[in-house]
């Protein structure tokens, strides 16, 4: 079999440590159900393997490495919503995707038919180090310095069953990109690692440590400008140990790293990662070039090739057709090759469930991948699709085909571009849910023209204060409130995860569920009127602050 | 270690949990089972449900439930939840109707 | 107290287990027990003459032992037996070990099985980063396996 683009190539010897994987964990099950394991002990250990109790059901959220997938896992996932959950899955801002109505009993079972294709639900919950994300056009983009993926399954590689670090305080979450613009908001992850190339032709690696969002949102911290390829996994050894041996575990809500470097600042974090360093045997933890090269080969490179005239005749398909020149503006992003074009899928449409896509439309995109991209799938930290390297002179049948299964939302970074968690539908921690309110959000602004005229807009929606949606990071962002058992919103404005990261600022009271959707629609009428030239809403809002919007917000009729 | 239960008039307390097999939302009945339906929930006065919960809880592992606990609701027929928490619970998602409780067999 | 052997260090008992803090005053002490909130470097004034470290786990999710030993082998250079007591489940038995744990004190209930803890240790073929066991790469990339 040819080796997979975009991803790792499993081996025999991989296979059967994902079976050893099952193997454990069928056992665990058979534990807990004869009463060996009480429920205490069997939560975190079907937590480590992805399983959750939600309201309803389980929850099985399975792993998408570096959120790439080829068609063929795809197609497997479809068939697993359509057997064992109920015809759909949710894509996650983490780049996993989670089934709602699943069985304890047939996890084994669909476990074994992900190992199928060489995926699994390892690490993908639980104090341990979590699935590892990156940069969603890796290996595509124009503006790309370093493609970050196979760093990327080097750690998941290190951080699968670590001896050491898989009772944390609290969970771990590892963000990798190679592009000077962040997709990855490196700076909101406990450790966020931005590669580039070093001179030696090994890439060096700038290391922040300590960001987070939850109850405390944390912007983080550089701790290292330039460590070497080789003392990578020292460095990140270093990193977890003093945050295993220090983390508090008195407090679930202080618990994260990022409480540990506000706690002791820093500099004396970056001295004790020194001294743990300096004691190491460097050469035992030592990434050698040969063993990152091994892990390099098993990556099919896409053989791109295109006719002279692609760019020309998707110009003139353009001009021909504005409705698929509107979709091309928003949802494409420039490749490093001059005949392909990167092209992102909303699974935002007008008035749906951020993130939802049925098994129908998940077989469609891996038929889609096969035909259009080298059957390469990525999956986006803003819950859509992306499919990175498509010929420009084919973009057209792609979007027609997406069409036909309901896929070519023209809303990418705009305001129908909704990021929204779970919420109180199904969720157990939550205070509200975070769905109906992005339907509406979403069903309000569904014209696609006044979505382009508003331009770019990120509504981020979290049903409880963990943060799931990201609403601190959104340029407004929603979360949910219980006020004596009713539905509320808190509001921000000005929040970001790209470069420039920022936490939004509370603009005041948090507002019944009802008065929401208006309000919000008076933030952005604020903006349309209030904007000078071609200032999107964040300039605006910087140039004017925030009180205009929040009395927008406010103003009652 | 248990918050004081205040009951507005009206109300009354139920138990509730999933079970540990599918994970599905239960309500627990006077007779000892556990059903899918809040309707077939024993509405219990808020003296008694203390002593009736600790007796369920201790019995939770032999009846595959977790995670047993009480939960106010109207005593109307059927009974119906005070939260929205626990109305989500006892009637399905509110964003796909096609799986409301009621109709899920 | 039953005891389980995960390596090759043959489990001793020791009559006399003192607290880092004891150490000092007690010459005749060859085992200490530290608690997860102990620092390992505090032992090494005494390393020499100890023979026994015992790591006490107050429940099975705090992970500190595993850094613990960590540090006894790969810092100290501690080459008595290190042994995990308390809350533990088999499920650790490799990740103790693979982090220089030889013997376990054996949960009283159902988690104090051997056969789980036989079980779990050979449970996974192969490792995807190195431990502070003897191990040989199976390339390619990171993978290892113990070195018998
Ligand atoms: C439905 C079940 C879920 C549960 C029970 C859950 C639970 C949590 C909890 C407790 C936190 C806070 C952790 C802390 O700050 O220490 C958290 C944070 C987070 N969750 Fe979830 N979550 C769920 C679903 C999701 C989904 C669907 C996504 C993606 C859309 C997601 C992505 C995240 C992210 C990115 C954070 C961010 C903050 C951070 O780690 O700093 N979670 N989750
Ligand atoms: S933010 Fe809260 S409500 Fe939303 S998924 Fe996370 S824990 Fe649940």
């Amino acid at each position: 079999m040819s080796l997979p683009v975009g991803h790792y190539q499993y081996d025999r010897i991989d296979r059967d440590f994902l079976q050893a994987r099952i193997a454990e964990f069928e056992g665990q099950v058979q534990r807990r159900l004869d009463g060996t394991l009480s429920e205490d002990e069997f939560k975190p250990l079907r937590l480590m393997n992805g399983l959750y109790l939600q309201l309803h059901a389980y929850m099985l959220r399975v792993a998408i490495p570096y959120g790439i997938l080829d068609s063929r896992q795809l197609r497997r996932l479809g068939e697993i919503a359509r057997r064992y959950d109920r015809d759909y899955g949710h894509f996650t801002t983490r780049q996993n995707i989670q089934f709602n109505w699943i069985r304890l009993e047939d996890t084994p079972a669909i476990l074994r038919e992900l190992a199928e294709v060489d995926m699994h639900a390892i690490q993908t919950s639980g104090n341990c180090i979590r699935n590892v994300t990156a940069d969603e056009y890796a290996g595509a983009a124009a503006d790309e310095l370093v493609d970050p993926r196979v760093h990327a399954e080097i750690l998941r590689q290190w951080s699968t069953l670590h001896p050491e670090f898989t009772f944390l305080p609290r969970k771990f979450k590892i963000a990798i990109s190679g592009s000077p613009n962040d997709r990855v908001a490196a700076r909101f992850h406990d450790i966020g690692i931005l590669a580039r190339p070093g001179e030696d032709g090994a890439p060096v690696f700038r290391i922040f440590v300590g960001g987070g969002l939850g109850r405390t949102p944390i912007i983080g911290e550089e701790l290292f400008d330039s460590v070497r390829e080789e003392h990578l996994l020292a460095t990140l050894e270093a990193i977890v140990r003093v945050y295993n041996a220090h983390g508090r575990r008195d407090n679930i809500y202080k618990a994260r790293i990022k409480i540990l470097v506000q706690a002791i600042g820093v500099e004396a974090y970056r001295e004790a990662v020194e001294a743990e360093l300096a004691q190491m045997n460097l050469e035992r933890y030592r990434l050698t070039p040969e063993a990152v090269a091994a892990i390099r080969s098993r990556f099919a490179v896409p053989l791109l090739e295109a006719p002279a005239d692609a760019d020309a005749v998707l110009a003139e398909q353009r001009r021909a057709d504005p409705i698929f020149d509107r979709w091309v503006r928003s949802n494409t992003h420039v490749h490093r090759d001059p005949g392909h074009i990167i092209a992102t899928i909303s699974l935002k449409p007008a008035g749906g469930i951020p993130g939802d896509a049925t098994s129908a439309q998940i077989g469609r995109l891996a038929d889609l991948a096969d035909a259009y991209s080298f059957g390469e799938i990525r999956i986006t930290h803003l819950q859509n699709v992306v499919l990175g390297h498509v010929r420009k002179d084919r973009l057209r049948d792609l979007w027609l085909g997406l069409a036909e299964v309901g896929l070519a939302e023209a809303n990418i970074g705009l305001i129908g571009d909704i990021v929204a968690c779970p919420g109180l539908d199904y969720c157990a921690l939550a205070n509200a849910r975070s769905i109906p309110i992005a339907q509406k959000l979403g069903a309000r602004f569904a014209d696609t023209a006044l979505q382009a005229e508003i331009g770019a807009l990120r509504i981020n929606i979290s049903g409880c204060i963990n943060a799931c949606g990201h609403h601190h990071a959104g340029h407004i962002g929603l979360l949910g409130v219980d006020k004596r058992g009713e539905e509320f919103f808190q509001l921000t404005v000005g929040g970001r995860a790209e470069n420039g990261a920022a936490i939004g600022t509370i603009l005041g009271a948090a507002l019944p569920e009802d008065e929401t959707v208006d309000a919000i629609a008076r933030l952005v009428d604020c903006y349309l009127g209030r904007r000078e030239g071609g200032e999107t809403f964040l300039d605006t809002l910087t140039r004017l602050g925030h009180e205009p919007f929040r009395e927008a917000a406010y103003e009652t009729v | 270690m248990k918050r004081p239960v205040r009951l507005e008039p009206g109300q009354k307390l139920v138990l509730t949990a999933n079970r540990l097999l599918d994970g599905r939302t239960v309500w627990w009945g006077a007779d000892g089972t556990w059903d899918l339906h809040i309707g077939r929930a024993s509405l219990l006065d808020a003296e008694d449900a203390d002593a009736v919960l600790a007796r369920v809880v201790a019995e939770a592992q032999r009846d595959g439930v977790v995670g047993v606990y009480d939960t106010a609701v109207q005593a109307a027929v059927p009974p119906e939840p005070v939260t929205v928490r626990e109305k989500i619970r006892a009637h399905g998602p509110t964003v796909h109707p096609e799986f409301a409780v009621e109709t899920d067999q | 107290m039953k005891l389980f052997e995960l390596g090759e260090r043959t489990a001793q008992v020791h009559d006399v287990l003192v607290t880092v803090t004891e150490l000092a005053d007690r010459d005749d002490a060859r085992a200490v027990l530290l608690e997860s909130a102990d620092d390992p470097a505090l032992v090494k004034p005494y390393l020499n003459r100890l023979e026994l470290v015992v790591l006490r786990f107050p429940i099975f999710r705090d992970g500190r032992g595993f850094t613990q030993a960590r540090e006894l082998r790969e810092y100290l250079r501690f080459s008595g037996e290190i042994r995990a007591e308390g809350h533990i489940l088999p499920d650790q038995a490799a990740f103790l070990r693979r982090c220089g744990v030889d013997s376990v004190v054996l949960p009283k209930n159902g988690n104090g099985d051997p056969a789980l803890w036989e079980k779990q240790l050979r449970q996974f073929p192969v490792a995807y980063q190195r431990s502070v066991l003897p191990e040989r790469s199976v390339g390619p990339g990171l993978r290892v396996e113990e070195a018998s």
